[in-house]
């Protein structure tokens, strides 16, 4: 009978002493608090590799969502609202609570938060020295108006949010002529901090040649430069883009990169496509493949003729994308060709056609054309930068912006494929912003 | 009759506050038989007034020494009606013949922790679903899978039509969003986990979460044979005692055990098969058609396949196979007077509607009861599961060419995909994989082994004349160590020049334990009024340690980890405590009137205070009229009575969700830190659930005719539910709890047994039930001050108001499924069933012949079939489903669930006691306007709002078999 009072005694005490279970922590990773406040140089280091590995994410998504708008391609897979609502099959409008749309733009915002921690991780430390600060705040509002000019393209005349520091108090979308005042505000910031600064961090070979303040400062402005000329301010992106890396009479493809291998934690260029490969496939729209100026080196490095021509919801293309040899090639974030461009157009715009072509003349030439012979008006030489910016930029998130710059992203200037399909000039705000 | 096993010093302090009499005694024997004259072993039989009582022996007979001032003792048995017999001094042995107890009234109910009550006093409306119903017409696949139809306010989805289950339970709506929002299965009191794991495919589908992959919930383990009943506790307020884990209400399995007597051995054999349940078809062409919609150049590749006869029914090709079935089962029970065994052990192997595709499980299962002595019982039930299943790829995915119901849609039978001579599988040149190659080279495998060990020690530590004291232990672990496997070769076609190959292995090991120390204490009054108190603690542990390794850039033919280029390894920890006290009382007066209030208070690390006790009380009350003396007993009514309920139940948060993570991310060999877009709350409380439910159970003309009625109202306060945040707050949800759910439903049962001779029996069941949900409140409440959250689309639960989707907005019920129109997001349908029907019927004719059938009705279910979707982009919807406008469809059906017939064959043999031999079906037909497979589906699996959004599933099947039992 004395056996009862084993578990009488046991059963007891733990009722009257209950169970005191322990305070919780995450046994998954580390929790955002820890590196708000008094966080250590590694882990600033951890968010700037974050913020730099976060640019790639959505870009993918930017580039053909923004490219079949365009009618510079097409997506072939196996969601069907690639080839439905982009091209406005039978009056489907956007929607704006689907990937094409939420996709870019929650990656971007990704990286802002990511870039607001890093600015509030360098407020709240003493682990690393003031020019060190500087240095994290440059690189970070630099990166945030990478991305953020991402979103404002895609949205337009919607412009974007830029105060998200705080989640629960974000601040309102502002206008697009707000926006850019924003973006390149934002880019100014960042190339003051750069006076002076320290870079205590180390960016990836993408950033090679771009990785010391000096130089990063060269990217700055060339962001700056594209931003201004998506917005409009030639002069200032004249101004920008002589402040960059740009270089008459470099070698064109030179810029950061964003870069990608097999390893753990990273990814593969989300652009590139296996040769001949069907179900996922960029197909080149067959009016840039008709536009074709013999000679052209671009083509042939771009477009790969596909053995089997494809087709897909009465859509059709016998080209598809050859823009990157591999699954770990990188992807440039901006190269010289692009702000010889922009140099042009710039110059374009203030009616200085003279150095435009000569601008023009230095694409062309790389690609294997002969020197620009048509008429020298401003018109005229609009539409010749547009060719050229459809070939050196194709696939790369551009044509629509620049079409709509110019008022050409309509039916009158672009094909329409399919009886019934709409050309769209922007997206909208996603439904989640609640506006 | 008094029993001192207590130590003394209990006894003088109970002596002194429960004053007992000895009094002078009696002795009565008897014999108690059944109908027929056969004897009926183990009948309890009570003193009534008292708690001492007996039981038969093998030959029927007892034998009790009764006080001088009782004349009466109540005859029990399972199955049989109770008895009230007079007896007094110097009576004659009895002769006493117990009758067939046809409405299931004295069936034993589960309502506290560890008490049980009579169904004729229940207060809810529980049911239950004995093994005979779940297993006695048709082979099961599985348990839950096995209820459907057969008990009222149960709403099942298959998550994917693969052997080996894949099922979601939903009871009386959906009452929660987030974490565990399935019932709570308990079996012989231990909480088992039903998780899905998921095996990592989605790194090679491209599908875009875990609950994509098509898992299966792995209540699939259980033996459906070994079960001897299941008690369904449908809300809170029959489940609050169950507290923070029984929001979705609770499953109670009780599996069989062994009766004293003679060791009785039986063994059954099914051999059957599964095919698929329809097939939607392919699209017809000619030759201009096909030039019509896939160019010229296709139109000469079709003539050419035309003429070569190369024209493929792809479909019938996939999905076409006839998978064999055997599931073969032994049990062995019986004991003496002290110990009572069942062993049993079964093998059931299935191979599914896809070649390659199949589910194999072997289970073993020991319990063992030992009376140590008058006042000691120990059980022990131990049950051993390993299971293999072959799942293949289905579902919802992004480009990995693998799913293929997506692959179908897209491939054009004129091309061929059939290997070549050296083995090697072309291209498909219209999708991203070739499907052939699918079924034939990659695998995606599920291993378990499991245990399962519950524990029950019942302690008597007091009988008296008038009151009774137990304590009953129990404890029981659940142990899962489950292996994936998935494995696409380097040659698939959308591997190459990417992945160059996938292979990933998962190692879970979970471990889950709980117990509880509850004590009863009965107390009989001298004017018939029982007192039923008790008293305890519970406490649960789980703890999961999930490792996916996978390497991609295969060395080529390799499938070993280690070999390939790039190797990552994933690692998901999981530790939840929680611990809680339960208290109730239930008074019962003579059966008229029973009472009952309880409280449990609950603490758990998933809360955001981990030691906070949150409080769930419940109150019932049911009344039995025809117990009482005005009542005539003249009319036809029998039985008459009116019952109400209230009870509360909680749930916590998901694990996890008390943490705003960061993650780990990668660029040019640097590692990095990334906030991971969800934004976890620190302070989260539990949601709560709070019911009333009233009802009436009828029973009439000798209980020929039984009617139970329940109405209920089930409130969800403070609903923990991801909302979409604002996306350029850098997060993508957070998890709130500010929004209240409500939902109604009416129950309705109607049995009748007719005919009721061994000849000649009939009984019938209607079930007829529905539930209708409304979102009460959204945000700050109507009326008051501060910003209030807008409607919203809630994350992962569709495809997007552009498609299709869930929408949280106040007033509208929660099951909706919405679209974007020109005037904002609108509702265009509900997942929702209007009603349910379930029609049960159980025929013996000539003595020995059995015909069951079970018919199904859904009224008015919508879903969202973007199978449909998909194939109408590929150009392979059938012809006849051009003119359908939405991919919202209306999910309504009639279905023949399940039927069998069967012979007993009367044997007079001493060796051999019984053989029966049957034919009978699952899913044998279905009546349905649906465009698709089968309108119960759903492409998330089983958690969160997931029902009835198809794409691209495992196709359900139909299944028939050969049964065969033997009785030794």
């Amino acid at each position: 009978m004395k056996t009862l009072f084993l578990p009488l005694l046991a059963g007891g005490l733990l009722f009257l002493t209950g169970c005191e279970i322990d305070e919780q922590f995450d046994p998954n990773g580390p929790s955002i608090n820890s590196v708000l406040s008094d966080a250590t140089k590694v882990e600033l280091d951890l968010l700037v590799t974050a913020i730099e590995a976060g640019i790639r994410n959505g870009y993918a998504g930017y580039v053909t969502a923004s490219g079949t708008i365009a009618r510079e391609l097409y997506i072939f897979d196996a969601d069907p609202r690639n080839t439905e609502d982009l091209l406005g099959k039978e009056d489907i409008v956007l929607d704006n609570n689907t990937f094409y749309i939420t996709g870019p733009f929650n990656s971007s915002y990704r990286v802002v938060k990511n870039a607001n921690i890093l600015l509030e991780a360098v407020d709240n430390t003493s682990s690393v020295s003031e020019a060190e600060k500087d240095g994290y705040r440059a690189f970070a509002n630099t990166m945030k108006a990478l991305v953020l000019s991402r979103v404002l393209d895609l949205l337009g005349d919607n412009g974007i949010r830029v105060d998200v520091a705080d989640p629960n108090n974000l601040g309102p979308f502002l206008s697009r002529d707000e926006s850019y005042s924003a973006l390149l505000g934002l880019l100014d910031e960042a190339d003051a901090q750069l006076q002076g600064a320290d870079f205590g961090f180390t960016l990836s070979t993408g950033f090679e040649g771009f990785d010391t303040p000096e130089t990063f400062q060269e990217f700055n402005r060339a962001l700056a430069a594209r931003i201004a000329t998506h917005g409009e301010r030639y002069d200032e992106a004249l101004t920008y883009v002589n402040e960059s890396f740009l270089d008459l009479d470099g070698d064109l493809s030179v810029g950061p990169e964003m870069i990608f291998s097999a390893a753990a934690g990273d990814l593969l260029n989300p652009l590139f496509k296996t040769p001949g490969q069907s179900g996922d496939q960029i197909i080149v729209h067959p009016r840039i493949i008709a536009d074709t100026t013999a000679g052209d080196l671009r083509v042939d490095e771009k477009f790969r003729l596909r053995q089997q021509s494809t087709s897909q919801d009465n859509l059709n293309g016998d080209y598809e994308t050859a823009l990157y040899p591999s699954a770990t090639s990188p992807i440039d974030i901006i190269r010289n060709e692009e702000l010889v461009l922009i140099y042009a157009e710039a110059n374009i715009n203030r009616n200085d056609l003279g150095t435009a072509v000569e601008a023009l003349n230095v694409v062309r030439n790389a690609a294997g054309l002969a020197d620009y012979d048509g008429e020298v008006t401003q018109d005229a030489l609009i539409d010749e930068l547009l060719y050229q910016r459809t070939y050196s930029l194709w696939s790369e998130g551009h044509l629509m912006f620049d079409l709509r710059r110019y008022g050409r992203l309509n039916a009158q200037f672009l094909p329409i494929d399919r009886e019934g399909d709409d050309i769209f000039v922007q997206f909208p705000i996603p439904l989640a912003e609640g506006v | 009759m008094k029993r001192h096993h207590y130590p003394a010093a209990w006894a003088l302090v109970l002596a002194l506050f429960f004053p007992c009499f000895l009094l002078a005694q009696y002795p009565v024997t008897g014999t108690v038989t059944d109908a027929d004259g056969e004897p009926l072993v183990g009948v309890s039989i009570l003193v009534v007034g008292t708690t001492s009582g007996t039981i038969t022996d093998f030959d029927g007979t007892f034998e009790l020494e009764i006080p001088d001032n009782r004349s009466e003792l109540r005859l029990s048995y399972t199955g049989f009606a109770p008895q009230t017999v007079a007896v007094e001094r110097d009576i004659a042995p009895l002769q006493i013949v117990l009758q067939e107890d046809v409405a299931n009234l004295e069936q034993v109910v589960v309502t506290g922790l560890a008490s049980t009550i009579k169904r004729s006093n229940l207060a809810n409306a529980v049911s239950v679903v004995s093994g005979e119903d779940l297993t006695g017409v048709t082979s099961q696949q599985t348990v839950d899978g096995a209820l459907y139809g057969k008990l009222t306010g149960v709403n099942i989805t298959q998550t994917s039509g693969a052997p080996g289950g894949g099922y979601a339970l939903r009871l009386r709506g959906v009452s929660s969003l987030s974490g565990n929002n399935q019932p709570l299965f308990i079996v012989d009191g231990v909480y088992i986990s039903n998780v899905e794991i998921a095996s990592g495919s989605r790194g090679a589908s491209g599908a875009n979460s875990a609950n994509e992959e098509g898992a299966s919930n792995r209540i699939a383990d259980i033996n459906p044979d070994d079960i001897e009943s299941i008690e369904v506790l449908k809300g809170a307020s029959a489940a609050a005692i169950y507290g923070t884990r029984a929001n979705a209400g609770v499953v109670i399995i009780t599996t069989k055990k062994g009766v004293s007597g003679e060791t009785r051995v039986s063994f059954n054999q099914d051999l059957g098969f599964n095919t698929i349940i329809r097939k939607v078809g392919r699209r017809s062409y000619n030759a201009a058609q096909i030039e019509e919609a896939f160019g010229a150049d296709a139109r000469d590749q079709f003539v050419a396949a035309q003429a070569a006869g190369e024209i493929f029914d792809y479909e019938d090709i996939i999905y076409g196979q006839k998978g064999f079935i055997t599931d073969s089962r032994l049990r062995v029970s019986g004991g003496n007077e002290k110990t009572n065994f069942f062993v049993s052990s079964s093998w059931r192997d299935e191979a599914g509607i896809i070649k390659n595709t199949g589910y194999e499980r072997f289970t073993a299962r020991l319990n063992l009861t030992h009376q140590v002595n008058d006042w000691l019982k120990v059980q022990s039930n131990t049950n051993y599961i390993r299971s293999q299943a072959a799942r293949s790829f289905t579902g919802n995915e992004n480009e990995g060419g693998l799913s293929y119901g997506y692959t179908l849609a897209f491939t054009r039978d004129y091309i061929n995909l059939f290997p070549d001579e050296f083995g090697n599988y072309p291209d498909n040149p219209n999708a991203s994989g070739n499907p052939l190659q699918t079924r034939d080279q990659t695998r995606n495998d599920e291993n378990v082994d499991r245990i399962l060990e519950g524990i029950n020690i019942n302690l008597n530590l007091l009988r008296t004349g008038n009151q009774s004291l137990n304590v009953i232990f129990n404890g029981g672990l659940d142990f899962i160590l489950s292996k994936t496997f998935v494995y696409v070769p380097e040659s698939f076609q959308s591997q190459r020049g990417r992945q160059q190959g996938f292979l990933a292995e998962g190692k879970n090991d979970l471990f889950n334990y709980n117990y509880s120390a509850i004590a009863v204490h009965d107390f009989y009054t001298e004017s018939g009024i029982n007192f039923t108190t008790q008293a305890g603690i519970t406490y649960l542990n789980q703890s999961a340690d999930q490792l996916l390794s996978q390497t991609t850039q295969l060395i080529p033919l390799q499938t070993n980890l280690s070999q390939g280029a790039a190797q990552s390894t994933n690692q998901f920890l999981l530790n939840v405590e929680e611990f809680g006290y339960v208290v109730q009382e239930e008074v019962n007066v003579n059966d008229q009137v029973i009472l009952t209030g309880g409280l449990r208070f609950d603490k758990s690390s998933l809360n955001g205070d981990p030691n906070k006790l949150y409080t769930f009380p419940r109150a019932s009350v049911a009344l039995n009229l025809h117990e009482f003396d005005f009542w005539s007993g003249d009319g036809p009514l029998d039985q008459l009575k009116l019952r109400a309920a209230y009870g509360q139940t909680g749930n916590s948060a998901s694990f996890g969700s008390l943490f705003t993570s960061l993650a780990f991310v990668s660029t040019g060999g640097n590692a990095g830190l990334t906030v991971n877009g969800r934004q976890g709350n620190s302070g989260l409380e539990p949601e709560t659930s709070s019911e009333i439910e009233v009802g009436t159970d009828l029973g009439l003309f000798d209980n020929k005719v039984n009617v139970t009625a329940t109405y209920y109202v089930r409130d969800v306060t403070n609903l923990l539910y991801d909302r979409s945040l604002p996306t350029s707050s850098g997060f993508g949800n957070e998890i709130r709890n500010d929004l209240d759910l409500r939902n109604r439903g009416f129950e309705f049962q109607l049995g009748l047994n007719p005919f009721r001779s061994p000849a000649f029996d009939y009984r019938t069941t209607f079930n007829f039930w529905l539930n209708r949900s409304e979102i009460t409140r959204l945000g700050i409440e109507d009326g008051s001050d501060g910003e209030d959250i807008p409607s919203f689309v809630p994350p992962g639960a569709g495809f997007g108001l552009g498609l299709g989707t869930f929408y949280i907005n106040e007033g509208s019920p929660i099951t909706g499924l919405w679209q974007s129109t020109p005037d904002g997001p609108m509702q265009v349908g509900n997942t929702e069933p209007d009603f349910q029907f379930g029609w049960n019927n159980n025929l013996t004719l000539f003595e020995n012949l059995d015909i069951n059938f079970l018919f199904h009705w859904r009224q008015g279910s919508e879903l969202l079939n973007l199978t449909r979707f998909l194939t109408d982009i590929g150009g392979t919807t059938p012809r006849e489903y051009d003119n359908l406008d939405s991919f919202i469809e209306d999910g309504s059906y009639f279905r023949l669930r399940e039927a069998g017939i069967a012979y007993r064959f009367p044997l007079e043999d001493t060796f051999i006691r019984g053989v029966r031999v049957g034919v009978s079906g699952r899913n044998i037909f279905t009546i349905t306007d649906y465009s698709s497979y089968d309108p119960e589906t759903s492409v998330n699996g089983g958690s969160g709002l997931s029902t009835n959004l198809e794409v691209a599933p495992f196709p359900s099947s139909r299944q028939f078999y050969l049964q065969i039992g033997l009785d030794f």
